[in-house]
């Protein structure tokens, strides 16, 4: 009943002090984590789409400078001058000096003849009036081919130009080396799987690509971000986490290329994610950590208000049991005058007989000498049971201690033991042991020795009847000082007191012996006895453990005490 | 033995007729008073050494006769009867004067013991007095005839 209580208490607490402000602690994490989350995807996007757009200048700027460069030398000689192979080659060179990028260089007439070539290959001669960039250069000053085979065939772009010269056309045609140009691409390399590459209107790849596909191989993943709006850098984003990519485009000047910049997602979220892992792991450590502080704390707080309330209910059953002996002394004493009285009525009017008795005794002595002497018998046994009456009413009146106290100097350390003495035999005889823990240099004491002897004895008695028969008995007496007291503890393992016997114990005629073993007066004398010397006791027992009855007896003489807590009062 | 007139003090009727019967045997001359007033007109006319009063009547109450007889009568001896419950007031009155006190139920023959220890105690403090008013005589005679006691 009680743990339910606790416990209640405890989940109360938990909820209460602890529960409200981790979700509230829940509420501001998730929205942190929410906006986060959009402001790191934003981040990602204009990343990918800057890292695009960035490149495609430069690539753009790449190849303006190469056809500017083409424009250049065709502007600068006449086709005559470049026919000539060694003319040719020397500017090959000279572009080679410039850029690595040129690969070789060509010149063809009108109709698409090759009429002069510096290059690893051997072209010359073979005619290009079907080739696609020698038809799309008719329209065009410059042309840049998208990656065809040719005549090497390997795949590979061109940039041709070309130059009108006293009414006939002729056309310079430079490769641009495919490594090259490749490597300008391959190697942006954005975080684990992020990769750039180009593709034309159709969808071949004109670089390779990192991940996989090869030059002039069509992008299996054209169709998801081919759009309409060819002019505009774009961002987009296909499939789910953990196979889908992110693309940002930008569209070239020059050509009608794209750069693509592909990143998967997981790839791209990767430190959103594990950002968010780590802070899920703190808040998870963390609020493991609160839970199980609040869990101790709520625990103890629960404990100790339950051990308070336990002491608050247990004063208010000593209040009540101290309030339950006062009444009862009260009445006690009034009994006991009201007994005495005629008590002393019938002791007076016993006499009288006896008197009676002894003066008519001669008379009758030969007549009915039985009858004298039952007669005799039976006022005795009057007089006997009046002393019995007169016992009882003593004991009563022991109990609310309205008599006079004598005040002798006491020293325990010599007094106790006095006491054990006295009751030694019986405890031996008993097999008893009676263990004496008094502290040294103990104050004295100004009381009553003879009540205090017999409070001793009473206890003493006590114990003695409650070790009969239990296993290896000991009494123990301990005598401790504090501050303002002395503190007698005299405690047994006997059988001890059950609740409901605990709370009657110093109540006069309460007693557990049977029927004329005893009054019922012991404790209640005890009581009265310690009250009286302006101490207090108390008892603590545990049923079938033992019992401890705890004195405590004031150091200075009770006058002393008086005066002391009238000063405090005023 | 000296003869000794005792008067008792009771609210028991019962008590008192009896211990009277029983004391007179013994050969003490006997009165008794039912309460505190009568106690008190009692020993205006009747020579009394020694008072058994009780603590605890209705109407006067023991103490305040007992300040009454030592006031009046500083030479009678009282022995204070208590039913315990009013030992505090038993011991007031060893404050004012009585010889001793009893707790009720006493045996007669302790209330014997008492009365003749508190008679003793009157004939000594008589013999004293008897003595110096002797000794006064001696050196004074003039003043026998100046008053009585």
């Amino acid at each position: 009943m009680k743990d339910y209580y606790t416990r209640t208490l405890r989940n109360m607490l938990v909820i209460r002090v602890f529960l409200v402000p981790f979700t509230v602690l829940l509420v501001v994490y998730g929205t942190m984590i929410y906006f986060f989350g959009a402001y790191s995807s934003r981040q990602v996007k204009n990343e990918l789409v800057r890292i695009a757009t960035d490149h495609r200048n430069l690539i753009d700027q790449f190849l303006s400078e190469k056809a500017a460069i083409l424009q250049f030398t065709v502007a600068s000689f006449s086709r005559d001058q470049l026919r000539q192979k060694n003319y040719l080659e020397m500017i090959f060179k000279n572009l080679q000096i410039q850029s690595k990028a040129f690969f070789d260089l060509g010149v063809f007439d009108v109709n698409g003849r090759h009429v002069a070539y510096a290059g690893p290959f051997d072209l010359l001669g073979k005619s290009y009036a079907e080739a696609n960039w020698f038809k799309e250069i008719q329209n065009a000053p410059v042309y840049i081919s998208d990656e065809f085979l040719g005549y090497r065939q390997i795949p590979h772009f061109i940039i041709a130009v070309k130059k009108e010269e006293a009414g006939n056309a002729w056309y310079l045609r430079a490769t641009i080396d495919t490594y090259y140009f490749n490597d300008l691409v391959e190697n942006i390399r954005i975080g684990r799987t992020g990769e750039a590459y180009i593709v034309n209107r159709s969808g071949i790849l004109q670089t390779k690509r990192r991940s996989g596909g090869r030059l002039m191989e069509s992008d299996g993943d054209f169709v998801k971000y081919a759009v309409s709006d060819q002019g505009k850098t774009a961002f987009f984003s296909t499939g789910g986490w953990r196979d889908g990519f992110l693309y940002a485009s930008a569209p070239f000047q020059q050509t009608n290329w794209q750069l693509i910049v592909r990143q998967s997602i997981g790839d791209a979220y990767r430190p959103l994610l594990s950002s968010i892992l780590v802070s899920l792991l703190l808040l998870l450590g963390g609020s493991l950590l609160v839970v199980l502080m609040g869990f101790l704390m709520a625990t103890n707080v629960a404990t100790r208000l339950k051990s308070a309330d336990m002491e608050k209910r247990e004063m208010k059953t000593q209040l009540i049991l101290a309030g339950k002996l006062a009444e009862v002394g009260e009445m006690s004493t009034g009994i006991a005058h009201e007994i005495n009285n005629p008590l002393q009525v019938m002791k007076s009017e016993v006499a009288m007989i006896q008197s009676l008795t002894d003066d008519i005794g001669p008379a009758v002595a030969d007549k009915a000498p039985d009858t004298l002497a039952q007669l005799m018998d039976s006022v005795r046994e009057i007089g006997d049971q009046i002393d019995r009456c007169s016992h009882i009413t003593q004991g009563l009146l022991n109990f609310a201690r309205k008599c006079e106290n004598s005040s002798e100097p006491i020293f325990l350390e010599q007094f106790v033991p006095r006491m054990v003495q006295m009751v030694d035999q019986r405890a031996r005889l008993e097999n008893i042991r009676i263990v004496q823990e008094i502290e040294s240099e103990l104050p004295k004491i100004v009381s009553d020795p003879n009540q205090l002897q017999q409070v001793f004895l009473n206890l003493f008695n006590n114990a003695i009847y409650a070790l009969k028969g239990r296993a290896s008995p000991e009494i123990r007496v301990r005598v401790t000082k504090n501050d303002q007291q002395i503190l007698v503890s005299i405690s047994d393992n006997g059988c001890g007191f059950s609740p409901e016997t605990m709370e009657k114990a110093f109540l006069p005629f309460f007693t557990t012996k049977p029927v004329g073993q005893g009054t019922g007066l012991g404790l209640s004398t005890v009581y009265g006895i310690i009250k009286g010397l302006g101490g207090d006791i108390t008892l603590t027992s545990e049923q079938g453990q033992g019992s401890e009855f705890q004195i405590s007896l004031p150091l200075e003489s009770q006058e002393n005490a008086n005066t002391q807590s009238h000063h405090t009062a005023s | 033995m000296p003869l000794t007139n005792v008067l008792i003090v009771d609210d028991e009727e019962r008590f008192l007729k009896t211990t009277q019967t029983l004391l007179e045997k013994e050969g003490y001359k006997v009165f008794t008073a039912a309460d505190g007033y009568k106690g008190l007109e009692a020993l205006k006319d009747k020579r009394v050494d020694v008072v058994v009063l009780d603590v605890k009547m209705p109407g006067l109450d023991g103490v305040e006769v007992l300040k009454r007889i030592k006031a009046d009568h500083p030479l009678v001896e009282v022995i204070m009867l208590t039913g315990h419950a009013t030992m505090e007031t038993a011991i007031d009155g060893l404050k004012l004067g009585a010889f001793d006190y009893l707790t009720k139920p006493c045996d007669i023959p302790t209330l014997k013991k008492k009365i003749m220890a508190a008679h003793d105690k009157r004939s000594a403090m008589l013999d004293k007095i008897q003595r110096a008013k002797f000794d006064r005589i001696i050196s004074h005679p003039m003043e026998v005839f100046s008053k009585e006691e």
